[in-house]
């Protein structure tokens, strides 16, 4: 599997990352670590013990991250569950946090199978 | 209405019940006052009389008392006994009584003869008791007639001188005229005005004695039972009987009598050495008429304080429900703007949901084909060609109401920053124009008078009032019509600092109505006509336009007929921006300028001279051959010329193509206009146009379209990219702190800096950004780029922190925010904590270098 394709299954703007970064080598070596970044379990863990401070400012990170990364789908669900938990918790926070989770599988997922492939 | 009306009702009511009590209490005391002022005037006549009445027999009692001591003084002076003669005798007491004032004189014999002394013969009226009371050696007092038929009063003191024919008489009488009687006593009260009372004299039996007034019978029960004559006898003969009763018990009576509606007061007594009464009578006439007069005063106070107060009350009333009305009238008013309102926005709702719901059902639609004709990729692009549209649109009316809710709350900020009025222009030229071509319309675009390009302004806001004037502009106007956008400067009322720019967008469409007018910007509102009915929109564009020109502090005009046409005026004073402006200068060229727009060229021409360019400029294609075949002749040929491509008779191109055979293909042309320079370039080209500079024409669109004409240098022009060169800052070896809390994205954003040659050191959250920065040599970092959200303490937090230490470094580090929040109340926030500008994430090298440069450049300089 190629980068490329990788980004495709991920929803993901391939072109524009590559626009911005300008190297192949880097977006997926970036990318990559991405499986290891902790602010993910950081909001499962947070939003469990309803520490919703924590659970924006994770939500928040993965944002950003997946702005530098690219990530447009995984991006925007936590774009919209950072803004419904801004100012506390609110009703539709449950939902997008779902969204948020199907997103990040289907971002990971890809993502590992490229990196097992790569070994 | 009903409930509008009952304050009303409530009012008037206990206002009436008010006024009703008011006039009832003060009737009752009017009428209280008066029957207590008879029952005063009563008490008070019987003091009143009761005193006079014993003043009365007092002074009667007196009078008579000092004439029976007189008389008895004579009969002293002149005993029986004295050693004169009869006949001497005699003479002494007539002398003696002339001198004591005595009328008569005489002698009373035991039988009741008498003997005149002097004096008229007497006829005494009642001589029974006279006699009785003399013979039982009593002093006593009588009445006489005498022949005349006058009257006199004759006192008797018993005395036993000689009579003639032997008799011993019993009594010495002397008698004075009733007159002086009545006048000592000031019985009769006639005469004398100011006294209210008069009296009588009677017997037992009612005879007068001595009566006074207009007392005319003889008795004086006779008279009362006259008086009352035909009136109400009873009551005379009650009262006669009453008068009698106490009479006889020896009591005084006192009475009131009602004599054809005059009262009279009536009050009886006995009198001594008599068995005679006196009877006082007061009438109360004139008592009755002062009383009256202060009881019609009182009256007459009394209903005027009642009016007066009456008249308070009606006024202050009157005064409340016109407030009441009032406030009635203005929940009235305010309950139909809020009617009017929710109405508006009930309508605007179901015109939305319409609005979306169109579409959104292209899209649902062009979907279902596009599934359907999956094998057919042309039909497939046509669907999504047309879904790319329907979302599109679909995007501007959600992005107008979310704006639009956005002001609503008042959540709608602006971001200024740097804005160049040329670029602006240039995109929104670059935006409209596709519409423009799609409904063949003339379009042109003109700037002139422009004092600064370079201005503080929201450029977001900015560019959405002029796409949202220009593509109303191009909706409104049918096909072939034209639109026209113009910005010119002057300078500000509001100083220096400021620039009031002046944009223009007319058109020559539909226009409006004047009642449209009145609240096109208005929310929710869109004019109900049915040529408007087919153009969607949502009818917020122009709230919004309003919204945010009055942000700004400008204002907006609006003039517009229907069928003729519509014009916007926005005025707008901006800040200037005090960036220093490149220096522009080019070879001093000899251009010409063509185009149909007097100002236009007049305005370009002066750029061109400020750029160093002598132009000349003229208004047609036929003029414009003649000066440069004229300039050909004289050998002193123009280096450039301008042409326009919309021109009156023969166009740019047609022009271009005469201008290149009669002149040879040395000279640059360049095609001036607001077109896409795409769709006329194959045509230009062939007619030998050398390039295009795309309107309006800024000062510095004509520097950068020119400067090219210049490399090819003609004597020793300067280049112009020498100028800045200088403002140009390296990167390499600069020491930037980076605050982020992500490992993740700190690889990213060293990665990518490190391309830039900076030394970068990581603060993995603020208070190491703190810490680090407070333990570093003076001057040591150069930047600081700060995360916002980060555990332990925020980027706000850490900018504050570090602005508010004391080293010569902490207040002007250039701190710049790196964060995932985009929005302008984010950015705010940044620029208020103190730090110097904001890049959203994802991290871009370009723009994060040009921050960099510029702030590390400023901080130098």
């Amino acid at each position: 599997m190629t980068l490329k394709e990788c980004y495709e299954k991920m929803e993901a703007n391939y072109d524009e990352v590559i626009g911005r970064l300008r190297s192949e080598r880097l977006v997926q070596k970036f990318a990559l670590k991405f499986l290891d970044d902790p602010s993910y379990q950081l909001l499962i863990t947070s939003m469990e013990e309803k520490n919703y401070e924590e659970a924006f400012r994770a939500a928040h990170t993965i944002k950003g991250v997946c702005q530098n990364l690219g990530f447009t789908c995984l991006g925007d669900s936590s774009s919209a569950l950072t803004e419904s938990l801004r100012s506390g918790w609110t009703p539709e926070a449950d939902r997008l946090l779902e969204q948020t989770k199907a997103d990040y599988q289907n971002t990971v997922t890809p993502l590992q199978s490229l990196k097992d492939s790569q070994q | 209405m009903k409930k509008a009306s009952s304050p009303t009702r409530f009012l008037t009511l206990s206002l009436i019940v008010v006024a009703v009590l008011c006039i009832l209490v003060f009737g009752f005391l009017a009428l209280y006052m008066d029957s207590h002022n008879k029952d005063t005037i009563n008490e008070v006549g019987a003091i009143y009389m009761t005193g006079m009445s014993e003043r009365i027999t007092m002074h009667f009692d007196t009078t008579i008392d000092y004439n029976l001591s007189q008389l008895q003084g004579v009969a002293d002076a002149f005993p029986p006994d004295s050693r004169l003669s009869a006949e001497e005798l005699r003479e002494q007491l007539i002398y003696d009584a002339r001198a004591r004032g005595f009328t008569y004189l005489a002698f009373y014999s035991q039988d009741g003869e008498i003997e005149p002394l002097f004096g008229p013969s007497l006829q005494l009226s009642d001589p029974e008791p006279f006699l009785e009371s003399l013979n039982q050696n009593r002093d006593r007092i009588a009445v006489a007639t005498t022949p005349g038929g006058s009257r006199m009063m004759v006192l008797g003191v018993p005395a036993s001188y000689d009579m003639d024919g032997g008799k011993t008489c019993t009594a010495l009488l002397g008698a004075l005229p009733m007159e002086y009687i009545q006048k000592i006593l000031s019985l009769d009260t006639m005469e004398n005005e100011s006294s209210l009372v008069y009296c009588h004299v009677i017997r037992r039996d009612g005879s007068f004695v001595i009566r006074s007034g207009d007392a005319f019978r003889d008795s004086y029960f006779e008279r009362v039972r006259a008086l009352f004559e035909g009136l109400n006898e009873a009551e005379a003969e009650q009262h006669v009987a009453n008068l009698q009763k106490a009479m006889s018990a020896g009591e005084p009576y006192s009475n009131i009598l009602n004599v054809k509606g005059a009262r009279r007061h009536l009050y009886c007594t006995s009198l001594p050495y008599s068995n005679w009464y006196l009877v006082t009578v007061m009438p109360f006439g004139r008592l009755d008429l002062i009383v009256n007069q202060l009881s019609s005063q009182w009256i007459g106070m009394v209903l005027g304080s009642c009016a007066i107060i009456l008249c308070a009350l009606l006024l202050v009333f009157a005064k409340y429900f016109s407030i009441t009305h009032q406030q009635i009238t203005a929940l009235a008013d305010a309950k139909a703007q809020a009617e009017q309102a929710s109405k508006a926005k009930s309508e605007f709702l179901s015109n939305m949901s319409h609005d979306i719901r169109t579409p959104m059902n292209a899209i649902v639609g062009m979907t279902a084909i596009a599934t359907a004709n999956l094998k057919n990729p042309q039909q497939v692009q046509n669907c999504l060609r047309k879904i790319a549209l329907s979302s599109k649109h679909l995007l501007g009316l959600i992005n107008d109401v979310l704006d639009m809710s956005k002001i609503e709350s008042g959540k709608l900020t602006l971001s200024m920053d740097l804005l160049s009025l040329r670029e602006v222009m240039d995109s929104i030229v670059n935006i409209v124009q596709p519409q423009v071509r799609a409904k063949n319309q003339h379009f042109d675009v003109s700037v002139h008078s422009i004092l600064a390009e370079n201005v503080l302004c929201d450029g977001v806001r900015l560019n959405q009032v002029l796409i949202n004037l220009l593509s109303n502009a191009v909706k409104f106007t049918p096909d072939g019509g034209s639109i026209h956008i113009a910005l010119y400067q002057e300078p500000s009322p509001k100083g220096d600092a400021y620039i009031r720019s002046h944009i223009l967008v007319q058109d020559n469409g539909i226009g409006m109505a004047p009642e449209f007018q009145e609240k096109i910007f208005d929310s929710f509102v869109r004019e109900d006509r049915t040529r408007v009915q087919k153009t969607e929109g949502t009818g917020l564009g122009m709230a919004i336009t309003k919204y945010i020109i009055d942000m700004m502090e400008g204002s907006i005009e609006l003039k517009s007929t229907v069928g003729e046409g519509t014009e916007f005026h926005v005025t707008l004073d901006l800040e200037k921006a005090d960036t220093p402006e490149l220096e522009m200068i080019l070879p001093n060229w000899r251009m010409l300028v063509v185009d149909d727009d007097e100002v236009l060229c007049q305005s370009t021409a002066d750029s061109l001279k400020e750029i160093g360019i002598d132009a000349d400029w003229t208004l047609d294609g036929e003029s414009a051959i003649r000066m440069v075949e004229r300039q050909h002749q004289l050998r002193d040929n123009y280096h450039i010329i301008l042409l326009d491509w919309k021109l009156p008779g023969m166009d740019g191109i047609q022009t271009a193509r005469e201008l290149r055979r009669r002149c040879g293909s040395d000279v640059p042309i360049l095609l001036i206009s607001a077109y896409d320079w795409g769709e006329i370039e194959a045509q230009a080209r062939d007619a030998g146009i050398s390039g295009f500079i795309s309107k309006p024409l800024f000062k510095s669109t004509l520097f950068y379209g020119l400067r090219q004409f210049a490399s090819g240098g003609k004597e020793g022009a300067p280049s112009p990219e020498a100028v800045p060169s200088q403002e140009r800052v390296d990167l390499t070896g600069r020491h930037v702190l980076l605050a982020e809390d992500n490992d993740l994205n700190w690889e990213i954003a060293a990665e990518l800096l490190a391309e830039l040659g900076l030394v970068l050191d990581r603060a993995e959250n603020g208070q190491i950004c703190v810490d680090m920065f407070l333990h570093s040599n003076v001057g040591y970092y150069d930047a600081v780029l700060m995360d916002v959200r980060m555990p332990v303490m925020t980027g706000i937090q850490a900018t504050e922190a570090i602005r508010a230490m004391g080293r010569s470094d902490a207040k002007e580090i250039p701190i710049i925010a790196m964060t995932a929040d985009a929005f302008a109340e984010d950015v705010q926030r940044c620029l208020d904590c103190g730090m110097n500008a904001h890049v959203a994430k994802p991290i871009d090298v370009d723009t994060v270098a040009r921050l960099l440069e510029k702030h590390i450049r400023m901080r130098k300089g």
